[in-house]
């Protein structure tokens, strides 16, 4: 006999295996006396805990009036105003910028690299004969390369500063990014 | 009308939206929380506060979290909130009453059934409890229950086994595997 499955059961039992796993069970189940008596257990049990049924409930009109007397005079609005949690572009397209900003900065890296290698190995001429504006190139390379730094360190800091000043705000209306303890 | 017009609505202050809402889940979760506390009332009253919570806080509700595991999580909370601050009574009132087609020995060992799974499920612990509430009798994916109590899908699954494993012992008394 195969070696016993009785880990799958539970899962299985609730409808939770994968089709796959679900056939080995099946298979499993048809020559395995131990795992199908396991499975009559959970079933058993499952039965027992459903055969217990419901109370008598208010009808659903008169609950709604009832947590209606309940609920504050303030609307949800009122309550938490702009009290969403963070919207996902908050993060996704100053993160997106930073990235982009960082890419362009090494492509510049690289760049200003191979260009004093050509010009300290004194290669211009032989790479490009008719070509003599490589010093221009470099300085206009340096200059892309300090205004994209301070791109890059502006963007982090605004960033930074939103991202610093929607936590303290969250705090002081005891709100939580994310899930939350309601 | 689907929930998520219903949550626009009710998230601008409608109230008469907000009562559709209350009336389309209510029986789902009074039924929770009836099985949470082992009580009617205490169930109605901690149904009535989570759907106030509810109100409180619709402006946070993420569109892509599902409405129903948001709504459990809350009532879950509000469910532990009430058996902290109030301990549940034996429910008599809601034991079926005698029913004309069965005699009434019958409906003596039904109650007694009754109370034996209502006891067993109060023994448990709340965080197994919960688990199994909402797998048995809400019928949750795990993946639900995952979201609803905000814990990971494994452990749902060993929540789950462990709460089967205590009532099988305290109901069925069948002995446990190795």
């Amino acid at each position: 006999m195969s070696q016993h499955i009785l880990e799958w059961l539970p899962a299985y039992h609730d409808g939770e295996l994968s089709a796959g796993r679900r056939q080995q069970v099946e298979k499993h189940l048809l020559t395995c006396p131990d795992c199908s008596a396991e499975l009559q257990a959970i079933e058993d049990l499952s039965a027992l805990l459903k055969a217990e049924h419901s109370p008598r409930l208010t009808s659903p009109e008169r609950f709604a009036a009832q947590v209606q007397l309940r609920l504050p005079h303030s609307s949800p609005q009122e309550i938490h105003p702009g009290g969403k949690v963070l919207p996902r572009w908050v993060l996704g397209a100053p993160l997106a910028l930073l990235i982009g900003w960082a890419f362009l900065q090494a492509a510049l890296i690289v760049t200003a690299i191979i260009l004093n290698a050509v010009q300290v190995f004194g290669l211009q001429n032989q790479l490009w004969p008719n070509w003599v504006g490589a010093e221009s190139l470099i300085e206009a390379v340096g200059s892309l390369f300090a205004l994209n730094l301070g791109l890059l360190v502006l963007t982090a800091g605004l960033w930074s500063v939103w991202l610093a000043f929607w936590w303290v705000w969250n705090r002081s209306q005891n709100l939580e990014i994310g899930t939350d303890r309601i | 009308m689907h929930d998520r017009d219903l949550i626009a609505c009710a998230q601008q202050g409608d109230r008469q939206a907000f009562s559709e809402l209350v009336m389309r889940h209510q029986n789902s979760i009074i039924s929770m929380l009836y099985h949470m506390c082992g009580d009617a009332r205490l169930a109605e009253d901690a149904a009535q506060e989570a759907f106030v919570r509810v109100w409180q806080n619709l402006q946070r509700y993420q569109d892509q979290h599902a409405f129903r595991s948001w709504l459990y999580r809350i009532a879950a909370n509000a469910a532990l909130d009430s058996l902290r601050r109030e301990r549940p009574a034996v429910d008599l009132d809601s034991l079926p009453i005698s029913d004309p087609d069965t005699g009434p020995e019958q409906t003596a060992e039904a109650n007694q059934r009754a109370l034996q799974v209502r006891q067993a499920i109060a023994h448990l612990s709340p965080p197994l409890r919960m688990v199994l509430v909402l797998r048995e009798y809400q019928e949750l994916a795990y993946q639900e229950i995952a979201e609803a109590l905000d814990i990971p899908v494994g452990t749902v699954m060993s929540r789950l086994n462990s709460a089967r494993s205590q009532l099988r012992q305290e109901l069925l008394s069948l002995p446990e595997e190795a």
